[in-house]
């Protein structure tokens, strides 16, 4: 809010520009270990499978290979931080059999000398499958009860949750609408594929991991778990990560706890790194969504019931999932002041690749049922949807319901009113050109998205903060920065809160054996989870600082401050002793002390604070073709406070880019089991020419639990750019897309049997 | 396999190496000559992310073989830096921000060299087809276009 910061509040430049910008950057496929084997893996070509017998005597015998890790050694890692919760939980963790349950499922690896050698032992191996029945679609093996595709049925998790009286909230509505839309399976398609680490087992039990993962402690926890040693032998060092959003948000389906078997057994260490191909057809996707809404709401525009159903698709291993439901539930539920609510959620197992984390985490499905249902609802009753947000919404002061929380900051009307002056939605007449080949439309959409996992799952972060001799400080923190500038953003704060120059800070790089817990980089978190530790070890820092200072200047502890890498009186600024001199002098010039200043802070932060925000889209349609361009994008966020506002505006662009590929182009398909857009000509991502211009509309609501006044922001920038498109579209055209990704075939089905009133 | 020798220039220093006849560029760089800032994306000429010159063309050297750049001139970023003097089109991308992950950036900076180097002033429109075969997941492409028309701007002097 107010101004008076140093360095918060500035677009200070990356701490890691440098390295990148003259590729010196190192990221996990660029690493080379003393002694280092190569390892493939053997997937199943079937979608459902019983591995009946496996030969390898002939690839065993092949020189070059190492070793050589089978389904029946190396477990799955399922259920995620659901299962770390717990003992019982943790024991459930790793799944062993000899089933396959996708095409692409690793039935084993080998490491060889090379990477030639190991794709050829691959070959000389002979797999014995029993075939088994697969079923695809989520809706059919949630009824099936013939196909078993885990041994406790299709049903991962199913939730109902009621609030209010749905049908008193009916029977107090003027209208009910009902409608069902459905989401793809969006990948991360990071440009670094997903899936590259080196395992290096040492026999004396101690374990290094190399790997891009979004967290790393927790990652320790699985693979110690998994391998029974102790967390403390485990280490797991991350080097640079090209890209993430959710993509590397555990342990990748079959390769580190792989490339640690095969290592173990060969006694050296292992790389594995997948390929495209393989990133696109066997890691983790988003989760498709089947959701039916019906909404109740009266003539003057007040919601007053809302039903949910959703049919999520997990694919074939459930690791993310609870979460992924809790968030929809979240949005559902917790946007909208809608006094009656039921809310059902099915996560169902299908013989697909499995789907886990991805930016927004469940919302942006949610979002697209969500605020296409409120277009529709706008459109019945003649109003307009800003106006029909902004008699809904829940604001600051109100009670989420879902986390039963008091909502302290809430920016969500200025990012209506900012956004909207921006796109200038008052001007663009709605709905008037449908005429001629090619129509324009404008569409918008709101979102809200929590900042972290505090209610529900483990959420800790931690920092340490260390002032050198030189006044120079080293910040320890496990904080893992996959790209966003997270690192960047801790180095402000702790400067701000440490009063001295952001570039005498050096953060450590991220691995668990020199930095305490943390709980990974997810949930739009590290600003303000992190943030938080950052800040609380600083000002310990700080504190013990003054202390010393108080002594050596003989001043009051009270009247002392830091600027600028000087400790002065505030009363009296001309008595000032520089941290530098006061450092050097109780480090190493006063032999009765030799102290290191060390600040510490470890713990969950107090709250979930949602960031809000509204899209906007302006878009062309020919109404020939059904081809969509993307005319103007505006986001409006409430981030609470802007620690860097470039690194924010890039978090816009970047999210509102990927929008546009969900809303129009991204989505695997599947034939059979099998992935058939397993590349980048296929699998349209965004580039360059097809980017329209984007407006970041950054709004300051100030969260009064956050660092300086911060949340997070890195999800919510995506959440609902779809919807705007969507409803764009259908100002343009006046046809309801309710399908994504609204490609240019199903547009132009639609307007084929569009008959306008 | 068969083995051929070739001669290339690799940021101005003279390499004679021995290289796979099947062996691509991007190999040649990492492999032999641990130039490791062109990245694998796809190895299908599909993401850029590979992209170095060659005789000053933006090149996939994902889908070029080493073989067939005998006797030419190669530039990847490794040689953009003159002494601790980064580039424009470098300092430009750290000041504005065209950062993220950092993965895509090797790539697209080399595509925009070649573009800079053929015409110091091209359109917004031109920069993004110049970097249209750059994949980016993270930065939504709006600083870095900005980023190399503002390398632009300093590179013909203007402030
Ligand atoms: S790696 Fe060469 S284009 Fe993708
Ligand atoms: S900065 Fe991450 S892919 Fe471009």
């Amino acid at each position: 809010m107010k101004n008076e910061f140093s360095v918060v509040g500035k677009s200070v430049p990356r701490i890691d520009a440098y390295d990148k910008v003259t590729g010196r950057a190192r990221y996990c496929r660029d690493l080379k270990l003393e002694g280092m084997l190569h390892a493939k893996l053997l997937r199943s070509p079937y979608p459902h499978a019983r591995v009946k017998a496996l030969d390898v005597s002939r690839a065993k015998s092949h020189p070059a290979v190492k070793a050589i890790a089978t389904i029946e050694e190396v477990p799955k890692v399922v259920g995620y931080w659901w299962n770390l919760r717990t003992e019982k939980g943790m024991k459930k963790m790793f799944m062993q059999d000899n089933v396959v349950r996708f095409v692409g499922d690793p039935v084993l690896g080998v490491a060889a000398e090379d990477e030639d050698s190991a794709e050829e032992a691959l070959s000389m191996i002979l797999v014995q499958y029993e075939q088994l029945p697969p079923v695809f679609d989520p809706v059919e093996s949630m009824k099936d009860q013939t196909i078993k595709i885990h041994e406790r049925g299709n049903i991962a998790f199913h939730v109902l949750k009621e609030y209010g009286d749905i049908e008193k909230g009916f029977r107090e509505a003027d209208f009910v609408i009902e409608n069902r839309f459905v989401t793809s399976k969006q990948k991360h398609a990071t440009i670094e594929p997903i899936g590259s680490c080196i395992a290096d087992y040492s026999p004396s039990g101690k374990l290094s991991v190399y790997s891009s993962t979004q967290l790393p402690h927790w990652s320790r926890m699985y693979l110690a778990g998994a391998l029974g040693l102790p967390s403390s032998n485990v280490r797991i060092i991350k080097p640079y990560t090209g890209g993430a959003f959710g993509g590397r948000c555990g342990l990748i389906h079959g390769l580190e706890l792989m490339c640690c078997h095969l290592s173990k057994k060969a006694g050296r260490p292992v790389k594995m790194s997948f390929t495209r191909k393989e990133d696109f057809e066997a890691t983790e996707g988003r989760h498709p969504f089947l959701v039916e809404l019906r909404t109740g709401f009266t003539k003057e525009g007040i919601l007053t019931a809302n039903s949910i159903k959703i049919v999520m698709d997990v694919g074939a291993y459930a690791t993310h999932y609870i979460g992924v439901i809790a968030d929809a539930l979240s949005t559902g539920v917790g946007l909208y002041r809608i006094p009656h609510v039921k809310f059902e959620g099915y996560c169902v197992y299908t013989n697909k690749s499995l789907n886990g984390a991805f930016r927004g985490y469940g919302n942006p499905q949610m979002n697209f049922a969500q605020e296409s249902q409120m277009d529709i609802v706008a459109e019945k009753l003649g109003m307009d949807p800003i106006e029909l947000r902004l008699k809904n919404y829940r604001g600051a002061g109100e009670i989420d319901p879902v986390f039963n929380e008091k909502i302290l900051s809430c920016g969500l009307k200025e990012c209506l009113f900012q956004g909207a002056e921006k796109i200038r939605w008052k001007k663009k007449s709605r709905r008037s050109s449908r005429r001629g080949k090619i129509r324009k439309g404008v569409g918008m959409s709101c979102l809200m998205h929590g900042t972290g996992a505090r209610f529900g799952l483990p959420d800790p972060a931690s920092a340490i903060v260390l002032i050198n001799a030189d006044g120079s400080v080293s910040l320890e923190t496990a904080a893992a920065d996959d790209g966003q500038g997270n690192k960047t953003g801790l180095v402000q704060i702790a400067a701000e809160e440490l009063g001295i120059d952001w570039r005498k800070i050096s953060v450590s790089d991220t691995d668990t054996d020199t930095t305490p817990l943390d709980g990974g980089t997810h949930g739009s978190r590290q600003t303000y989870c992190g943030g938080i530790a950052v800040r609380k070890a600083a000002a310990q820092a700080k504190k013990s600082v003054l202390v010393f200072a108080s002594k050596h200047l003989n001043t009051p502890q009270n009247r002392l401050d830091i600027r600028e890498g000087v400790i002065y009186d505030t009363k009296r600024p001309s008595l000032n002793i520089s941290l530098a001199d006061l450092m050097r002098k109780i480090q190493i010039e006063d032999l009765s002390l030799c102290e290191q200043i060390i600040g510490a802070a470890t713990g969950v932060a107090p709250s979930m604070p949602p960031t809000y925000g509204a899209h906007f889209a302006e878009v062309e349609v020919d109404t020939e073709t059904g081809g969509v361009r993307v005319l103007r994008l505006v986001g409006a966020f409430d981030v609470g406070k802007a620690i860097n506002p470039a690194h924010i505006e890039g978090q816009i662009a970047g999210g509102e880019v990927m929008g546009i590929g969900y809303a129009l182009t991204e989505g695997l398909v599947i034939e059979n089991g099998k992935v058939m857009n397993s590349n980048f000509a296929d699998y349209r991502i965004p580039r360059s020419c097809d980017i329209p211009r984007i407006d970041a509309v950054i709004v300051e609501s100030h969260e009064p639990t956050g660092p300086f006044g911060a949340k997070g922001i890195g999800e919510a920038t995506m959440i609902g750019t779809a919807s705007a498109i969507a409803n764009a579209i259908y100002d343009a055209v006046g046809v309801r897309m309710k399908e994504l990704p609204i490609t240019q075939e199903k547009i132009l089905v639609a307007l084929q049997s569009f008959n306008p009133p | 396999m068969a083995r051929v020798n070739i001669k290339i220039k690799v940021n101005g220093k003279l390499q004679e190496l021995g290289v796979e006849a099947h062996e691509t560029l991007l190999d040649t760089l990492r492999e032999r000559l641990g130039l490791l800032a062109a990245k694998y994306g796809c190895g299908d000429g599909e993401c850029g992310a590979c992209t170095v010159l060659v005789e000053g063309n933006a090149t996939l050297s994902c889908l070029t073989l080493a073989a067939h750049v005998d006797g030419k001139d190669i530039e990847t970023i490794e040689g953009l830096e003159q002494g601790s003097h980064l580039h424009p089109l470098q300092e430009s991308f750290v000041e504005q921000g065209a950062i993220q992950c950092g993965y895509c950036t090797p790539g697209m900076i080399m595509s925009a060299k070649a573009l800079l180097d053929k015409d110091a002033d091209p359109s917004e429109e031109k920069v993004r087809r110049a970097i249209s075969n750059n994949l980016c997941r993270c930065t939504g492409y709006e600083k870095p276009v900005k980023a190399i028309l503002e390398a632009a701007r300093r590179m013909r002097g203007e402030k």
